[in-house]
Formats: structure tokens, C-alpha cells, sequence
């Protein structure tokens, strides 16, 4: 029974929309253990993958490709854990505010951090004129969060503590630490689909496919060895190219919900639902420029930072602009 | 048997005990370091008192009743000892700091000053953050009231002495937060 963390924030969050009340500290719990699920998930996929690669160009060494992917898997996991942050940071060109250049900004990461009861959390400034912010991290002690130029520029000081509120609500309920995992684990399935892929034209897997079957024939041991390797191409080929898109779909579900949660916990810090919603109101309303962000860190963003379109979109990385406003709205 | 029974039975109810003790500890601390925060931000706030009254003085050193009500209420924040006096007096401040700001209104070379410009935003961002530091202060002494007043924890706030602490009023003036925006 030791306080957690989170206890002057209600324990209960009420869902605005659905009615539906989600425990906070069972949410960042839940966070917590996915986190680690995945890393788990992603070390035996890994070592599925290096397994029936084996078995198709070479299984006498197996046990060598499944060591590769294990240490591969792991070193892959603790990146994500250390340097995620990091690398999302540069992928997204955000460079450390200042509070000389940016003083209006810090001073309200402040004070929203001190309603949140979080430590402040490291601040950094994109140049780039679409209104945006992500917040990427570990955990609330090692976690940072980043702005647009634009954001600074567009929007009042209220609506910048709801976005800021949002963002340092995904560092509290441990979003943070959940979508840096997943983005790695995605990330190393892709890596391993392109190199399958290169491989493949460049001839060094056809034997599975027939093509130079005859002449690689004898490696694997006669015809009942070349149907086997047929159908672990199969696996192979489902496993590659199923698992990142399985994998994208699980993110856009989680992060979805993910977004409507840390609207309510952000509208609860600042205490001004309205707040965030004008600035979503304003986020949406941008028409200028679009922010070019690789496909690895979009779905980190408050609004979407490619989005125009509009409706229900499995793809989509975030729930409609307009119902997410109309929450609030109500809450 | 018995003996064995009773014996489990003592050893979970001291766990019990225990674990409420530690909360009720827990939620204290939380509360009276919540204090601490709001603090940081009062003292804050003293700091820049001097600088910011140099400044103005430069453009407007007539307006003398407003200047003493600032130096007053900054006298009565560093002698405000407790909780009470020193929300008190950091009220008392607020109050002082708007009415010398309102002042500027008047001097348009003075609102231009780039050092007036900074100081302005240093203070409503001090104000901004002592309003969200009263926030989590409140949240911590509900959460502390309630852990002494409900079940299993007010069965030992007798024990231990424990009374609900109080909350920090927040002053009519401030519900309404001025709306500054330095985007440049």
C-alpha cells in the first residue's frame, strides 16, 4: 500500500465519450508490462525469423542465426530502452530549447510539469512552421518533450499548457515508454524484411523458390528437403512481410486510445479542457506547410503531422481531430 | 493449532497496520513537500521584485504609492513565517504586482523596454506556475485528508496524531488568469 506515483491525479479517469472509467495507475501499470511483453515478443520472432532463414539457405547453421537474432533482439530491446528517445529526437530535427530563445515556452513546460507533479522534462524546439509536439522517454525522470516553431507561434498561452498537458500526460501514464518499444520492435521486423528482400534479388535465396533449385539441391539433401525449405519460404515470406503490418495496425489501435486518455488526463492537470481543445481546433485548422517527419515517429505526434483526411481510417495514427474536440467539450 | 491460527492471524494484522502507517507517512510527506514547490516559486517571485521595480522606476517614478505597496507586501513575504501568513502575504503580492502592471499600461516606452518585456513574462510565468503548484497542493491535502479520514487509515490517525490539513484558498482576483501571450 505505498502512494504511487500518480496519486494526486484521480485514480479514475471518466472516458467523455463512452462513459467507460479507466484506472490510471492500472493503465501505466498495463503500459509497463506491454512494454516488456514486447520486448519478449519481439526476441522469439526474431528467433523464428533467423531459424527458418537457416532452414532455408543453410541448416547446419541454425543455432548461428538464432544466436545472431537473439543478441540482435536484445541489443535491439536495450537501444530502444536508452536511445529511442534520442533517435526519435534527431528523426524529427528537434534541437534543446533554450530559455533565453524560448523562454515563454519553458516556463510553461514548467509550470504544467509542477500540476502534473512530474520533474520538468527536457525541452526541445522543431523549426518547423506546422503547429506539432511529441513526447518521447523512458520514464517521467528521463523524458523529453518537443514543439514545433509553429506551435509556439500559433497558439495562446492556455492552449500551449493543454498540448504540453497532453504530451506530459503520455510521459506520466508511461505512453512514452510503450511506443518507443513498439516503434523498435517494428523497426528490427523491417530491417529484416528489406535484407530477406535484397537477398532474395540478388539470387542468394532462390533455391527455395526453384529457381536454382537443382543446383543447390545438394546442400539441403534431395527432394524432401527442397519441399520443406518450399514451405519455410512460405513462413518466411507471411512472417515478414505479415509481422509489420500486424505490428503498425497494433500501434494505430493502442495509439488511438492512447490519445483520447492523454487528452482527459491533460485537460485534468491544466484543468482547462478548453484550453486543449481551441488548440486542437487550431491544429487542425493549419494549412500551410506539412512537417516532414520519416514514417518511424509520426504516430508520436499530438495531431498527425501528414494528415487531410477525414473519417474512420484503420490507418490512421489518431482519432478524428473533431471528436477528440467534442470530448473535451464535455468533460 | 490454535496457537498457530491466532499467531497467523496477529502477523497480518500487524502487516495491516504497517502498511496504512506507511501511507499515511506517504501521503504527508507528499503534501508538505507539495508546500515546497509553491515555496520555490514565492521566493522566485521576491527575487525579481527589486529589478523589476528599477525598471519601471526608470519610466515612472512618480507613481511612488504603488512602488511602497509592492516593497510592503514584499517585506510582509520575507517575514511571513507557516503556511497561513505566507499564502497570505504572496496574496497581498499578487494584488500589488497587478496594480503596478496595470500601471504600465500607461507608459508605452516602458511596456516596449525589452527588460520590462522579460521580467513581465518571468512573473506571470511565476504566477502561473505558484497557481498550478496550489493545484497539486490542494490535490496532495485531499488526498492526505481523505487517508486519515476513511477507512482503514482513521483507525490509526487517532493514534498518530494526524489532523486534515488545510487548504490554500485561491484568492477571487485569481481565479481569472490573465491571458499573456509573448509568441513571437
Amino acid at each position: 500500500m505505498s502512494v504511487p506515483p500518480s496519486a494526486v491525479l484521480p485514480d479514475v479517469i471518466t472516458d467523455g465519450a463512452t462513459g467507460r472509467r479507466i484506472s490510471l495507475l492500472d493503465w501505466q501499470a498495463t503500459n509497463r508490462r506491454l512494454s516488456w511483453l514486447l520486448g519478449l515478443v519481439m526476441a522469439v520472432l526474431l528467433g523464428a525469423i533467423a531459424y527458418l532463414l537457416a532452414q532455408v539457405t543453410n541448416p547446419a547453421s541454425a543455432t548461428f542465426f538464432v544466436a545472431v537474432a537473439g543478441t540482435l533482439g536484445v541489443g535491439q530491446t536495450a537501444a530502444a530502452y536508452w536511445f529511442s528517445d534520442q533517435l526519435a529526437l534527431g528523426a524529427a530535427g528537434a534541437r534543446p530549447a533554450t530559455k533565453d530563445e524560448h523562454r515563454y515556452l519553458v516556463n510553461v513546460t514548467e509550470a504544467v510539469a509542477i500540476g502534473a507533479g512530474v520533474p520538468t522534462p527536457r525541452i526541445y524546439v522543431i523549426d518547423s512552421p506546422a503547429p506539432n509536439a511529441f513526447a518521447t522517454g523512458r520514464d517521467p525522470k528521463h523524458a523529453s518533450i518537443a514543439v514545433t516553431k509553429g506551435l509556439i507561434d500559433t497558439l495562446d498561452r492556455q492552449e500551449l499548457e493543454g498540448v504540453v498537458a497532453h504530451e506530459m500526460s503520455h510521459v506520466k501514464n508511461y505512453d512514452i515508454r510503450f511506443m518507443s518499444m513498439l516503434a523498435a520492435t517494428i523497426g528490427v521486423i523491417v530491417i529484416l524484411r528489406d535484407l530477406v528482400l535484397r537477398w532474395y534479388q540478388f539470387g542468394a535465396l532462390g533455391g527455395g523458390f526453384g529457381g536454382s533449385r537443382r543446383s543447390r539441391g545438394g546442400r539441403s539433401g534431395g527432394d524432401g528437403g527442397n519441399r520443406g525449405q518450399g514451405i519455410m519460404v512460405i513462413l518466411l515470406v507471411v512472417l515478414l512481410v505479415l509481422g509489420p503490418i500486424l505490428g503498425t495496425l497494433l500501434r494505430l489501435a493502442v495509439s488511438r486510445r492512447r490519445e483520447f486518455l492523454a487528452d482527459a488526463t491533460g485537460a485534468y492537470i491544466t484543468r482547462n479542457p478548453e484550453g486543449l481543445a481551441s488548440a486542437l481546433g487550431k491544429l487542425a485548422a493549419y494549412q500551410g506547410e506539412g512537417l516532414a517527419v520519416s514514417e518511424g515517429v509520426r504516430h508520436l505526434f499530438i495531431v498527425n503531422p501528414l494528415a487531410k483526411h477525414n473519417g474512420v481510417d484503420l490507418f490512421a495514427t489518431h482519432p478524428p481531430i473533431q471528436e477528440r474536440i467534442d470530448r473535451l467539450h464535455r468533460m | 493449532m490454535a496457537t498457530i491460527v491466532v499467531l497467523v492471524i496477529l502477523v497480518i494484522l500487524a502487516l495491516m497496520v504497517i502498511a496504512v502507517y506507511n501511507r499515511i507517512i506517504g501521503l504527508e510527506n507528499r503534501y508538505q513537500n507539495a508546500w515546497s514547490q509553491i515555496d520555490v516559486q514565492l521566493k522566485r517571485r521576491t527575487d525579481l521584485i527589486p529589478n523589476l521595480v528599477e525598471t519601471v522606476k526608470g519610466y515612472a517614478a512618480h507613481e511612488k504609492a504603488v512602488f511602497e505597496e509592492v516593497a510592503h507586501s514584499r517585506q510582509a513575504m520575507m517575514n511571513a513565517k507557516g503556511v497561513n501568513e505566507a499564502a497570505g502575504a504572496a496574496n497581498m503580492m499578487t494584488a500589488a504586482l497587478g496594480r503596478l502592471f496595470a500601471i504600465a499600461e500607461n507608459y508605452p516606452e516602458l511596456k516596449a523596454n525589452e527588460n520590462f518585456k522579460m521580467l513581465q513574462e518571468e512573473l506571470s510565468s511565476v504566477e502561473n506556475k505558484i497557481a498550478y503548484a496550489r493545484q497539486f497542493y490542494n490535490d496532495a491535502v485531499l488526498q492526505y485528508n481523505n487517508g486519515i479520514e476513511q477507512m482503514p487509515g482513521m483507525f490509526l490517525a487517532g493514534p498518530m496524531n494526524k489532523k486534515p490539513a488545510v487548504f490554500l484558498e485561491i484568492p477571487e482576483a485569481e481565479k481569472e488568469v490573465p491571458k499573456v501571450s509573448f509568441a513571437s
